[in-house]
């Protein structure tokens, strides 16, 4: 037996030593993970053992001028089991089977499938998630959600819009307005193990959803739902093919109303009036919700003359005075382009040519003005840039370039024809030349509100150009209550109201269809304006000239919201032009 | 020393290791209360019984500490004569691993079912402690010559090579080499040869590591170099090689300077694979802080320190090597666990000595710990 010697005992302690330097070296290694790495692995592993819960924001609703609830919420719920946690599954088949109205075929496939969350029925009612969450089954999961509701069916569907899935807007204002009606959402963060079961003692971390705001646009229901229920009437009664109907405020561009028929039930927008084929559907679904007030371009016709006569006026190439002859029609260079009037006007003034709706008389005028004239009071009046109107989609103008523009063409663009602008084009425009000359932009969002205090934040309002003077502003009004007051447009007058206005009638393209859009734009009062209507119809049956078929629908508008709107009667031309002292 | 001879008969000199005993037995009962905390969660949802490993730890360990006493009872040479049997009987239990006495778990056929399971490789740890702490008093003063070296390596070698081939576990394989190596070590008077061996071994894995950092891993690349892929850069491999390594990363991280608390652990909750098992430093690391993590390798310091005492005390040289072979397998395992775990070398399964779940590891640890009394009972009072 051998005795341990010296170097064994050296290297012993050598081993030890050696050993040791290692342990301590990776203490220190630990020590660098958990002190210097600590925020890096832990966050990482709090990633992976929280689950996030999205929890919707409750949408801000958008309410009418006065208040009323135009886009509303509901609460509605989602009804989902736990595979991993359901006790009882025959009972929790039979009472969703029952509460539900579900097959119990259908009710099984879903309890018995294993995965961690599975969704039996959404868009439940509040009382039937609620009853389902008094039985306190282990494994049944009633989540609150909000869908939204529109109170008024179909009222203003074109401008409203609708939701998707997932709350988001997805036409009209509800999508040009999404940033202040989304609303933040919150978020549950549920500590879980690997295999995704909660764990209940750690509880959840809650952040909570911020609402929407609640969003006041400038429409009136009421006169919304006159302006709907008159658009329908004229449309049956003439069989036309759809009708529109703006109402603004001409001073600030502010929409009162915006009909167009047909409008569709936005609390059901995914179902077309008539079957159609399957492929064929999302384009019918997209033309239902079209608003030919904005996303569509029409010939305005002779309703531009009012943009003539304030371009004329304005350059001064004509006075209210200035005679002309009509004889029914008129040469341009080699072509020759009728009157409305195949026998023709005979002798009119300036005046009367407008009253009249004389194509001659216009087409003159702007002769006088001249192509770069015209179109540069084309674009000043701007004409050629798309309103600015806060709903999406707008459309631009189809106008001649300046440098094709011939006296031919510039001859029926005095008309209002061979050019398209949309509706709310022309109302805007002709809104900003009677209003003294500033440029409004068209618009129904005015504030958000606030849901603790009810307070209005106004958005800001675009300060508008300057593109017409006062003056020729005022001429305008008074030549345009002529034409209403005993011109053409007389079926537009209202009894006890000074109102100004001017027709249109046009054929569509391609002429010779028989096919005509008739439109009547009318203002009161007169010498103020505090309100201003376009009624556009296309396609009627049997009469279609805008000064009998357009006029009357703006006539009884105005019979009712006028005095609604407390516009004091001003009585009619019987007192003077200018009698009326403006605020 | 005079009194070498009569060291049986005068009991009351004889010295015992009470630093060493309350050492074993706190680990002993540190690693049965952390077996619990790691995998209550998990044994309750898959054994039905949040207790399940504990109990097997525990039942395990109870039969260890019985079989430790019994063999610090019995005088150390006595196993003298049994050492070549030892090894003959380990590398024979390896064998038997392919035949159907042995069973695979975890994707590895590593157990024999013998009544009750166990690892050979744990068995062949302490055979070759044995086994080679005899040849080398055998061979006495020749133990310079290159023969020796040659015939001590050459043995160790067959069983390494076994262990690795047979059994699928480069990590034993490992242990018993350096086990091997070490007490050639201190049984050498040289130094030279070592050095270079350590010199060259650790130059040939920077080499490997730095051709396999070279290239990427695509579907055929072997799963050592994948692993070693992985340990580079675990979060880039996060769902394949470097899972293991990098949930265990999240557990150490999620730590802290304190720790969660006993029991709080996250990474327990079925997100850390082995987690009472080669992984539970981590869970240590999470639960009771840097502190915890500090203590237990403190702990490890002293139970080596104890080692290193007894084995410069021992009566002669072939209870000196039974220590050191001890002091090396506990080393080795303690050190190539927390490097593993801590990501500081490439991920093999290797446990955490006396704290890790595994019976027939706890078993002959505690066998070996009761060897080690054995020799420090041989300590006459007045040579300590």
């Amino acid at each position: 037996m051998e005795k341990s010697r010296t170097y064994h005992r050296k290297k012993i302690v050598i081993v030890f030593f050696l050993c040791t330097a290692l342990f301590l070296g990776l203490a220190v290694r630990t020590g660098w993970l958990m002190i210097f790495c600590s925020e890096h692995y832990s966050g990482l592993a709090q990633d992976l053992h929280q689950r996030e819960r999205s929890i919707k924001a409750r949408r801000g609703r958008i309410l009418d001028v006065n208040g009323a609830v135009l886009a509303d919420n509901r609460t509605v719920c989602t009804i989902s089991v736990i595979h991993s946690q359901v006790k009882d599954p025959e009972r929790v088949i039979a009472v969703l089977q029952e509460e539900l109205g579900l097959s119990e075929e259908t009710v099984r496939k879903r309890v018995e499938k294993v995965s961690s969350i599975e969704r039996v029925k959404s868009n439940v009612p509040k009382e039937t998630g609620d009853a389902i969450r008094a039985y306190g089954l282990d494994g049944v999961k009633v989540d609150e959600d909000y869908k939204r509701y529109y109170p008024y069916g179909k009222l203003a569907s074109k401008v409203l819009g609708f939701t998707g899935a997932d709350n988001q807007g997805i036409l009209a204002l509800e999508s040009s307005y999404e940033e202040y009606l989304q609303g933040t959402p919150g978020t549950i963060l549920e500590t879980t193990d690997a295999r995704g079961l909660q764990i209940s003692e750690m509880g959840e971390e809650r952040i909570e959803p911020i609402a929407g705001q609640d969003l006041v646009i400038s429409m009136d229901v009421n006169i919304q739902q006159y302006a709907e229920q008159l658009a329908e009437q004229v449309q049956k009664a003439k069989e036309a093919q759809s009708v529109s109907i703006l109402v603004m405020r001409p001073g600030n561009g502010e929409i009162l109303a915006m009909v167009d028929t047909p409008e569709y039930d936005l609390n059901d927008p995914f179902t077309l009036p008539e079957e159609v084929p399957e492929k064929e559907k999302q384009d019918a679904l997209n033309r239902m919700w079209r608003n030919a007030c904005i996303n569509d371009t029409y010939e305005p016709g002779s309703a531009f003359k009012i943009v003539t006569a304030a371009a004329a006026l304005e350059e001064g190439v004509v006075t209210e005075e200035d005679t002309f002859s009509c004889p029914g029609f008129i040469m341009v260079d080699d072509r020759r382009i009728r009157c409305a009037k195949v026998g023709g006007h005979g002798t009119e003034t300036f005046v009367q040519g407008t009253m009249n709706s004389c194509n001659p008389v216009f087409i003159t005028v702007g002769l006088r003005l001249g192509v770069e004239n015209y179109y540069r009071y084309f674009e000043q009046f701007g004409l050629k840039k798309k309103t600015g109107v806060d709903l999406p989609g707008e459309a631009g103008t189809i106008m001649h370039k300046m440098e094709d523009m011939g006296n031919v063409e510039l001859a029926t663009v005095s008309f209002g024809q061979s050019f398209q602008i949309t509706p709310i084009q022309l109302a805007a425009t002709a809104a900003s030349l009677i209003n003294g000359g500033i440029r409004i932009t068209p618009h129904f969002g005015v504030g958000t509100k606030n849901g603790e205090d009810g307070t209005v934040s106004p958005f800001p309002l675009k300060a508008g150009e300057r593109i017409l003077s006062e003056r020729t502003s005022e001429r305008l009004r008074a030549i345009l209550f002529e034409v209403v007051e005993n011109g053409g447009g007389k079926n537009g007058r209202v009894e006890g109201y000074r109102v100004g206005g001017k027709t249109a009638t046009s054929e569509t393209l391609p002429r010779g269809t028989g096919k005509y859009i008739s439109a009547f734009l009318g203002f009161a009062p007169a010498e103020d304006p505090k309100v201003l209507a376009l009624c556009i119809i296309r396609h009627p049956t049997g009469v279609y000239y805008g000064g009998q078929i357009a006029a009357p629908v703006i006539r009884q508008l105005f019979e009712n919201i006028l005095p609604y709107l407390d516009i004091e009667k001003t009585g009619t031309a019987d007192q003077p032009e200018n009698g009326a002292e403006r605020e | 020393m005079a009194g070498v001879r009569n060291r049986f008969r005068k009991k009351e000199e004889h010295y015992f290791d009470y630093s060493l005993l309350f050492i074993i037995l706190f680990l002993v009962v540190f690693g049965l209360i952390m077996i619990y905390s790691a995998s209550a969660y998990d044994a309750a949802d898959q054994m039905d019984n949040e207790a399940y490993y504990l109990i097997h730890q525990g039942g395990a360990a109870a039969i260890g500490i019985v079989a430790m006493i019994v063999v610090s009872w019995i005088p150390y040479h006595f196993w003298e004569k049994f050492a070549t049997l030892a090894y003959l009987v380990s590398i024979v239990l390896i064998l038997l691993v392919l035949t159907p006495l042995g069973y695979e778990a975890n994707g590895a056929r590593r157990w024999l079912k013998i009544g009750i399971s166990v690892q050979p490789a744990e068995i062949a740890k302490l055979g070759m402690i044995l086994f080679l702490a005899a040849l080398i008093c055998k061979i006495g003063r020749g133990i310079k010559t290159a023969k020796a070296f040659f015939l001590i390596m050459g043995s160790a070698g067959v069983v390494c090579l076994l262990v690795w081939q047979v059994t699928d576990n480069l990590s034993s394989a490992i242990i018993i080499g350096g086990i091997a190596f070490l007490m050639l070590f201190v049984a050498s008077p040289d130094y030279k040869k070592f050095v270079l061996i350590v010199g060259a071994g650790l130059a040939a894995a920077a080499g490997v590591v730095y051709l396999i950092s070279q290239s990427s891993m695509t579907e055929d690349t072997d799963f050592r170099s994948a692993r070693i892929m992985a340990w580079l850069d675990p979060e880039a491999y996060a769902s394949g090689k470097g899972f293991q390594v990098l949930q265990g990363l999240y557990a150490i991280g999620s730590g802290g300077l304190f720790g969660k608390g006993l029991g709080n652990s996250m990474q327990k909750l079925g997100f850390l694979p082995e987690q009472q098992n080669d992984m539970i430093f981590s869970i240590i690391c999470e639960e009771l802080g840097l502190f915890g993590a500090i203590a237990v390798i403190m702990i490890f310091i002293l139970l080596i320190w104890r080692f290193m005492v007894i084995a410069n005390n021992a009566p002669d040289l072939f209870g000196a090597l039974i220590v050191v072979g001890v002091m090396g397998h506990i080393a080795i395992q303690v050190i190539l666990n927390i490097a593993v775990v801590t990501n500081t070398i490439p991920n093999t399964g290797i446990s955490l000595p006396f704290i890790s779940y595994g019976g027939t590891s706890v078993l002959f640890l505690l066998i070996e710990m009761g060897l080690v009394m054995s020799v420090a009972r041989g300590i006459r009072l007045k040579d300590a």
